[in-house]
């Protein structure tokens, strides 16, 4: 009994050369090229060539999990991969080997999406090459900005212009490509974030997200606001720039699809899309998160803790252990944490939810079942929403006032 | 078995508040092996949780003890607890009565305060014998000298015989003991006489009704009997008597001089009155012993639900309490902005914040108390006099002839850098300085007298912090004074919110209503649309501030890993604002109810 929606694929690379000022995710500053930990499970350890180092063994882990996956029929049909960071593309060419033997796994679809995170330092015009060449059909590259302060301010490790002279390698290798941005950082001017959204739509990206910061609990930057070193983001300013971005997009024929996300029509994240609409995904690697039917849950080695009681119709999501050390020394018994079940009603309340931040909204249908009917009507009368063709979509002003569209959502009120 | 009465001592311990009586009367319980060490918890008298917590007394307490001294015989001391806090200062008076002397706890390093002054002082007038006691010793910075200077000098008892103890090791409170047999007077009283029992605190037993805590002033009572409380004339027959050790034990009869409970069998706390005298309902006293008074409330405060469905529950809460703690009135009240709750008389203010800890404590309740007030009186021009317990009962101004408010006389002790931040800070508060006088070339003594509408308004913490916290005070009721008093209100998008508004004197009206609107605007958080925020007197607005509207809201990244987290911060905003009232379509924090009471001039 398949999924027939299939299931999407997410693997995590906490590998980082720095820590950015913001960043609260999973990533841990190392070297790929370190030697193998010692704790390194001998069943990944025992496939590695000689002088293999820490970044091989990380890919053979990944793989050696997926392996398991891959014979539960947990993965028999997979039309999206997703490889994500900490920074990808530090792995350099073991990355090529990577999405390779992903490629070959026996359920990846033909035409299945294969997005890469990137960033500028560590993207070259020969591993752009060799990493289109083994399957990767999307590239998101993390520039946040283009300019110099707010780049220093954000702790990036490159420039604007090393961040142009990337995206024009994209752009000439052919590949689609997404330039992410961040707006709302303090001090910086709208003059300053109009530039940095013209000069990512002259790059020739199908595909930009505009996140605004938000600053997390114990990151630098944190501390920074804190000391008062630092002012904290004013949201007013922040939805300035959104509005502006939103503008400057639409007059470029880059279509808001998702709150944050514009692309050329066709050009659309669908793996993206697949969080945003209740879709199946199995996320492997420190800190990966993972939604999948109980049904199929079953057959993981979850199946053997609580999820075995719980009705076929739930979800079950689960996060597993952050620690890149414990994803490597054994293959299950400390992982995964974090489990939670989402009740037939929970999940297509979140389903909701999430289809909010969608351009294309929910249908009526969805609304009904997730039982958020009642509560979109009064978001409706602030003008946060409209109903429009059957559909409760999110308007430019509910995007802004996200919380209150969401929250009413999935909390009510 | 009787015990003569001249092996009797009926004493009472009486501090500042932190001045360690608690503990001292712990190491008393214990050195008397009335509770043994291993049955020991901080502070046996203090039975409350609050109390324990926030080392205070706030029901007072008798315990005998067995004490065998250094003169071969055995004494029955009665050891009376006091609430130490001038709220309840009534309720102390009266535990004093029933007393021959005190033990007057006075920390060796932080000597004389307002509070052992005013304590001292009524242990004078009430004829009581005083035992100074110089207590924690065992701190490093105790000074024994300076505080015997300061107890001679500020209030002229002789303290070359001052004992010093420590609660914590108890060291010298054996000799306290001693001097309490040697010094304290045994009680006196006619046996023979008419039952006279002077009730000086009451608490209600779930299963036994109200228990009255008494002294025996003449005669004796024993179960069976039919007894008259008088200042209520009530009837009823005695169920028990006994004495607390500290345990209630039931004794046959309590005689001349003895201090103990009695079970009356009533249901009804407000028949059992603090400061009554009860006699045999049959050839009983005419005369009730002196010096009982109605207790009256000094402060209310409105007490709402925040939970509208949870109003039921409050009422039957309040009922609870009001059974141990008959000083607390409230009678129904209804706000435009706030529904359903109560308008809740309290001794003072910490009364107050005891009793709203208490329910939602004890009861589960999740309350939002108004900015306190006071009652003032309401002289109309047709002669009738009202009395106001909101701002909300303020009668149309021109119906007004004019109104007054209650005053207290204030004393603050501090040392002699300070007096200038005092001076001002009771200019602001509309004070009128009476005199000073140097206690001791350390310690002034400042009187004052100022409206209780202006006290209540964080002028304790307001004092504390700009004297460092050296200052100390104490207060008592004065009398109605005439005010230029006028009804300030808050408007919220336009619309006046019934709990906001609040009574002030016009002098001040203009700072407060600009103080108040600002802290509002901090207070408000920005909602989807603009709130201005006004102060008016009627018609006439007197300030403006503006909530903006909020224009962006929005979740970071919302990926697969970050679902769950977005989720439970959507829930925590949800409950946040469940926190919150909506007034309109104003979510309002519960702390803009209280915001008055923290303008900082």
């Amino acid at each position: 009994m398949g999924e027939p929606r299939g299931v999407s694929l997410y693997l995590h690379v906490p590998f980082c050369a720095s820590k950015c000022a913001y960043c609260d995710f999973t990533s841990v500053v190392a070297d790929p090229r370190a030697p193998v930990p010692p704790e390194t499970l001998h069943y990944v350890a025992s496939r590695l060539p000689e002088g293999a180092d820490l970044g091989d063994a990380y890919v053979a882990a990944l793989l050696a999990y997926l392996e398991e996956f891959v014979a539960e029929g947990v993965l028999a049909d997979v039309p999206t991969i997703y490889v994500g960071g900490g920074t990808p593309t530090i792995l350099g060419k073991r990355l090529v080997g990577l999405i390779e033997a992903l490629r070959a796994l026996p359920g990846v679809r033909g035409d299945a999406e294969v997005t890469l995170e990137a960033n500028p330092d560590s993207l070259d015009a020969k591993l752009i090459e060799a990493l289109l060449s083994v399957g990767v059909t999307r590239i998101s590259l993390g520039v946040q900005s283009f300019d110099d302060d707010v780049l220093r301010l954000l702790g990036r490790r490159h420039d604007a212009g090393l961040a142009q002279g990337v995206a024009e390698l994209l752009a000439e290798s052919g590949a689609r490509f997404s330039v992410d941005l961040m707006c709302g950082i303090p001090g910086q001017s709208l003059e300053s974030w109009v530039e940095t959204v013209s000069r990512a739509i002259e790059t020739g990206a199908g595909h930009v997200s505009v996140y605004p910061l938000s600053i997390e609990e114990g990151t630098p930057m944190a501390a920074r606001v804190e000391r008062g070193e630092l002012a904290d983001p004013d949201p007013d300013e922040a939805a300035t720039q959104m509005s502006a971005a939103a503008e400057l997009m639409d007059a470029a024929g880059l279509v808001r699809y998702e709150t944050a996300s514009y692309s050329r029509p066709g050009e659309e994240c669908v793996h993206n899309i697949r969080y945003w609409t209740g879709a199946p995904y199995l996320g492997v690697g420190p800190g990966a998160a993972s939604m999948l039917s109980v049904a199929l849950a079953k057959r993981t080695p979850l199946g053997a803790r609580a999820v075995y009681s719980w009705p076929d119709d739930w979800r079950v999501r689960f996060t597993w252990h952050d620690s890149t050390e414990g994803f490597l020394a054994c293959l299950w018994d400390c992982q995964p944490v974090g489990l939670e079940a989402l009740t037939a009603e929970e999940a297509s309340r979140e389903d909701a939810m999430l289809g909010m931040r969608l351009a294309a909204g929910i249908t009526d249908a969805l609304a009904r079942e997730a039982g958020v009917d009642d509560r979109l009507s009064p978001l409706a009368a602030q003008g946060l929403v409209e109903h429009v063709g059957g559909r409760w979509r999110t308007t430019h002003r509910g995007w802004l006032l996200g919380n209150e569209v969401f929250g009413a959502i999935w909390a009510g009120e | 078995m009787t015990t003569d009465p001249r092996h009797i001592r009926n004493f009472s311990i009486i501090a500042h508040i932190d001045h360690g009586k608690s503990t001292l009367a712990d190491r008393i319980l214990e050195l008397t092996h009335t509770v043994e060490e291993r049955d020991m918890v901080e502070q046996v008298l203090d039975s409350m949780d609050i109390e324990r917590e926030r080392g205070i007394t706030i029901k007072a307490q008798a315990v005998r003890v067995m004490y065998d001294a250094s003169d071969g015989q055995t004494y029955q001391l009665n050891l009376i607890d006091t609430p130490g806090h001038v709220d309840f200062t009534y309720e102390v008076s009266r535990s004093l009565e029933a007393c021959e002397g005190v033990l007057l706890v006075v920390d060796a390093a932080q000597g004389v305060e307002a509070q052992t002054v005013a304590n001292a002082l009524m242990a004078m007038n009430a004829g009581l014998e005083i035992i100074p006691l110089i207590n924690k010793i065992d701190l490093p910075a105790a000074d024994p000298e300076r505080v015997r200077h300061e107890i001679e000098e500020g209030l002229a008892i002789p303290a070359d015989e001052a004992v010093l103890t420590s609660g914590k090791t108890g060291e010298g409170v054996l000799d306290a003991l001693e001097a309490v047999i040697r010094r304290v007077p045994p009680p006196e009283g006619d046996a023979e006489a008419p039952l006279k029992a002077l009730i000086f605190d009451s608490y209600f037993d779930e299963y036994r009704g109200v228990v009255a805590l008494v002294r025996i002033v003449d005669g004796s009572v024993r179960k069976g009997l039919k007894i008259r409380m008088m200042a209520t004339d009530t009837v009823t027959d005695v169920e028990e008597v006994g004495v607390r050790r500290p345990a209630n034990t039931p004794v046959d009869e309590l005689t001349v001089g003895e201090v103990g409970y009695l079970i009356t069998g009533l249901k009804d706390p407000a028949l059992v009155k603090v400061g009554d005298t009860i006699t045999l309902a049959k050839h009983g006293a005419t005369e009730p012993l002196p010096g009982y008074r109605e207790v009256k409330p000094m402060v209310y405060t409105g007490l709402f639900p925040i939970d509208g469905d949870q109003y039921p529950d409050l009422r039957d809460a309040l009922d609870k309490l009001k059974l141990n703690d008959p000083a607390l009135v409230y009678e129904p009240e209804s706000s435009h902005a706030l529904g359903f709750g109560f308008r809740v008389g309290f001794l003072g203010l910490l009364h107050m914040e005891v009793v709203k800890e208490r329910l939602e404590r004890e009861f589960d309740l999740d309350l939002l108390a108004t900015a306190p007030s006071v009652e003032y009186h309401a002289y109309l021009t047709d002669g009738s006099m009202l009395t106001l317990h909101s701002p909300q009962d303020m009668p149309d101004p021109a119906k007004l002839e004019h109104i007054e408010e209650p005053y207290l006389k204030a004393t603050v002790l501090v040392p002699p850098d300070y007096v200038g931040a005092v001076m001002e800070l009771s200019q602001n508060r509309r004070a009128t300085f009476v005199n000073m006088q140097y206690l001791s070339p350390t310690t002034v003594e400042m009187h004052y007298e100022i409206p209780l509408s202006e006290l209540i308004m964080d002028f304790f913490d307001q004092l504390k912090s700009r004297t460092k916290g050296y200052a100390s005070l104490d207060y008592e009721y004065l009398g109605y004074r005439p005010g230029n008093l006028v009804k300030l209100d808050i408007l919220l998008a336009g619309k006046p919110v019934d709990a906001l508004s609040f009574i002030v004197h016009r002098d001040k009206a203009y700072d407060r209503g600009k103080v108040l609107t600002e802290k509002l605007r901090g207070i408000i958080p920005r909602q989807m649309f603009e709130v201005p925020i006004q102060a008016a007197i009627g018609g006439r607005i007197l300030a403006r501030e503006t909530v903006r509207a909020k224009r962006k809201d929005v979740l970071a990244k919302c990926y697969g890993g970050d679902i769950t987290r977005k989720r439970k911060l959507l829930e925590k905003q949800k409950k946040g604002k469940k926190r919150m009232k909506s007034i309109g379509s104003v979510e309002v924090p519960q702390e803009a109810f209280m915001a008055i009471l923290k303008v900082d001039e």
